[in-house]
């Protein structure tokens, strides 16, 4: 029984904030708001391995697994990173999961170097991020899994509250030949895939905009003392630090079992959609709270707080909203008699 | 991370569970605050004593079983999942013991911790005040030098099991013109002595179990202080200390009334309301969230031994998700919540009511939530202090 990070994944992390901290300041992020996808950043990531991160070293990628994803992740929620990392991620481990040779050998190689942007649609969910931008659409249609190339997807853009999300729906064209497979635990798996790395984006989004807040009610003065030696702010503070550090903890441990575990697991997605819902909430109290303790500042547009504030209701409620996973609990839950 | 347990872990939990099946009572024993209550959990405890699990976090050499973080947290899962009786002497084991073992001379090990092992001596807690709850440091019970003794004068309350203790540690100003946390010494103070008096606190929810305890006069040896006298303060913190090496199996408690609340769904014909399964649900996300955190602090606790303040943000989430989950309870009951466990119309397993209302108090003992997270907000996240505030 060990549940901490082992010292190469603390050294992951650790890169990944020096890393993700100055190439992917505020600026960058606003800038992608006007200007699209950041081709750029995208090799960057690329470079230093990010993209091919879960990609096997035969593909030429890193070759790591579902854990150190989810600790990469909540580096690039910290930065709010502006381009689809989550989604090419998880296409890549689904592709690896429910793939033929031949497809993974088509797209793992590009994914990892940087030449591909890769994208995902859970079974019902019609809005898909960075849908303008990619290449190849990971889509949960009609049952199965499906590898869809660009060009074989009409879109229709929606744009959305956080422009670097890039939305659009998508009818796409699929048929035998986009088919990955129609085993109904990998698409569960793939949409808990897609859950925990959510939730560990979000756990990265809200640790950010809790130290913004910390570091903001330290120094702003009211009444002639720091607003942070108030109770009525501390306790805000103290309950999104709380939400923040128990909601890690459970989304390692889920990213740490649908990792190893069996397709079709119960067990693994009952954790990852205990996982979303604890993130989401972790991040709609931080959210909430953040905007308090910055007040009138933090409601301009000028104030970089708003990208985490619209990133992090953005995730909140993308790749299954709480209720929804609450609700395949709670069926878990009364079919087993209360007990799991 | 790794999830799974070593083969020895294995073993020692087999082992747990085969001796708790065939020893542990399967009938509910009389409550704690009775004479025949304690009588039979201490013919619980001694039991336990005997099979060398009534002090497992104890080392070795003291009497204890020596087990690691993780056996602990074992034994704990497989305590809880039978359902067996409330430890007796948790003050003695939990806190008096490990202050003793840590702060105390050789001869106070021999006088004080064979008796706890073997629940022959019970103990209470003298901390609180009437005027010392949250602020703690504000302590006014007074020990005055005498020879070899200290006079005690003063009062403490929310003191537990107070009624069969035969011994209190207790925290005491023993210099009259200090303030705060100096001049505070730790002592052990043998309840028997003339000029204890005890008056019985009854509970929100009807039962007895702790009480006020009024010093007078109050004649202690001098050899009974732990630590140097006007140092109390940090033994009393590190008593307190102790008490996060707890609860590493108490997920397991708090999975099952999770799983009630399902069973109490089904009672109430509510099992098919999709508020009632969201907020079950819920409360399921947070168990989980709680039993990873409990072994993460396990993980953290062998490797590094401490773990400080954070220790606070363990007790206020357990606390609030207790609460929430018996609030759930209550929502599920509807009208029929207020019902006493004995109306031919109530719904869930007897004890219900006693177990909301203690959900309620758990926000308050041990440190209250605004404590507690005055303790994240200052301690953990930096943020400045409240000015004090000082009247003239």
């Amino acid at each position: 029984m060990d549940v901490e990070l082992s010292d190469q994944q603390r050294e992951l992390a650790q890169g990944a904030r020096e890393f993700l901290s100055e190439q992917c300041p505020a600026s960058r992020v606003r800038t992608a708001w006007d200007e699209g996808h950041d081709a750029r950043l995208w090799s960057q990531l690329a470079e230093v391995g990010f993209l091919g991160a879960v990609v096997p070293e035969e593909y030429g990628g890193l070759g790591l697994g579902d854990l150190d994803l989810a600790v990469l992740l909540e580096e690039a929620g910290r930065v709010a990173l502006p381009v689809p990392l989550l989604e090419t991620a998880v296409a890549a481990l689904t592709l690896l999961d429910a793939g033929s040779p031949e497809q993974c050998k088509r797209w793992l190689p590009a994914i990892a170097a940087g030449e591909v942007v890769a994208t995902i649609g859970l079974p019902g969910q019609s809005l898909v991020v960075a849908a303008p931008d990619a290449d190849l659409l990971i889509l949960g249609r009609d049952g199965g899994l499906h590898a869809v190339a660009a060009e074989r997807c009409e879109l229709t853009a929606q744009p959305a509250f956080d422009a670097s999300r890039r939305l659009a729906t998508v009818r796409a064209d699929t048929g035998a030949d986009s088919a990955l497979s129609d085993d109904p635990t990998k698409l569960a798996r793939f949409a808990d895939r897609a859950a925990v790395a959510a939730a560990a984006t979000l756990v990265g989004i809200a640790d950010h905009l809790v130290r913004e807040s910390v570091a903001y009610v330290a120094q702003r003065h009211q009444f002639g003392r720091p607003i942070g030696s108030f109770q009525a702010i501390k306790y805000r503070l103290a309950d999104a630090h709380l939400g923040v550090e128990f909601a890690r903890t459970l989304t390692w441990v889920a990213a740490h079992q649908v990792g190893v575990s069996d397709a079709g697991d119960p067990e693994a997605s009952a954790a990852a959609s205990a996982a979303k819902v604890a993130a989401s909430a972790a991040q709609a109290a931080a959210n909430e709270h953040a905007l308090q303790c910055h007040g009138g500042i933090g409601f301009t547009w000028e104030h970089d707080l708003q990208m985490w504030l619209k990133r992090g209701k953005a995730l909140e409620l993308a790749y299954g909203t709480p209720a929804a996973h609450r609700a395949r609990i709670a069926d878990g839950l009364f079919a087993a008699g209360g007990q799991r | 991370m790794d999830l799974t347990y070593t083969a020895t872990e294995q073993q020692f939990r087999a082992e747990v569970r085969g001796w708790l099946a065939a020893n542990a009572p399967t009938e509910a024993l009389p409550p704690i605050y009775t004479e025949e209550g304690v009588a039979e959990h201490r013919r619980w405890e001694r039991t336990m004593f005997d099979a060398g699990y009534s002090a497992l976090h104890w080392p070795r050499e003291h009497g204890g079983g020596g087990a690691g973080l993780i056996e602990q947290a074992i034994f704990g899962e497989e305590y809880l999942r039978v359902g067996a009786p409330t430890r007796l002497n948790r003050m003695a084991l939990g806190l008096a013991g490990p202050t003793v073992i840590q702060f105390g001379t050789d001869e106070q090990r021999r006088q004080w911790l064979p008796g706890m092992l073997s629940c022959d001596d019970l103990w209470c807690q003298g901390f609180s005040e009437p005027e010392a709850g949250s602020d703690l440091a504000g302590l006014r019970a007074r020990g005055e030098r005498d020879g070899d003794d200290f006079v005690i004068n003063g009062q403490k309350i929310w003191t537990s099991m107070s009624a069969f203790a035969n011994w209190m540690f207790a925290m005491i100003r023993t210099d009259p013109d200090s303030t705060r946390h100096r001049g505070i010494t730790f002592i052990m103070v043998p309840m028997g002595t003339p000029g204890i008096e005890l008056r019985p606190i009854r509970q929100l929810h009807g039962e007895p179990g702790f009480a006020e305890v009024f010093l007078t006069d109050v004649r202690v040896s001098a050899a009974n202080v732990i630590g140097k006298v006007g140092e109390g303060w940090s033994v009393a913190m590190a008593t307190l200390g102790f008490e996060r090496g707890t609860g590493l199996g108490d997920h397991v408690r708090f999975a099952r009334d999770v799983a009630d609340l399902v069973e109490l769904a089904r009672r109430a014909g509510v099992a098919d309301d999709p508020v009632v399964r969201d907020e079950i649900a819920a409360r399921w996300v947070e168990v989980q969230q709680f039993r990873r955190h409990m072994q993460r602090t396990a993980t953290r606790l062998a490797a590094s031994g401490t773990i400080g303040p954070e220790a606070s943000m363990t007790k206020l989430f357990w606390s609030e998700m207790e609460a929430r989950i018996f609030e759930t309870a209550l929502k599920i009951l509807g009208p029929l919540a207020e019902l006493a466990d004995d109306a031919p119309g109530s719904l869930p397993d007897r004890g219900f009511h006693r177990r909301y209302w203690h959900s309620r108090a758990s926000r308050i003992f041990a440190g209250t939530s605004e404590v507690q997270r005055n303790i994240i907000s200052e301690r953990v996240l930096g943020l400045p202090r409240e000015p004090r505030w000082t009247s003239n």
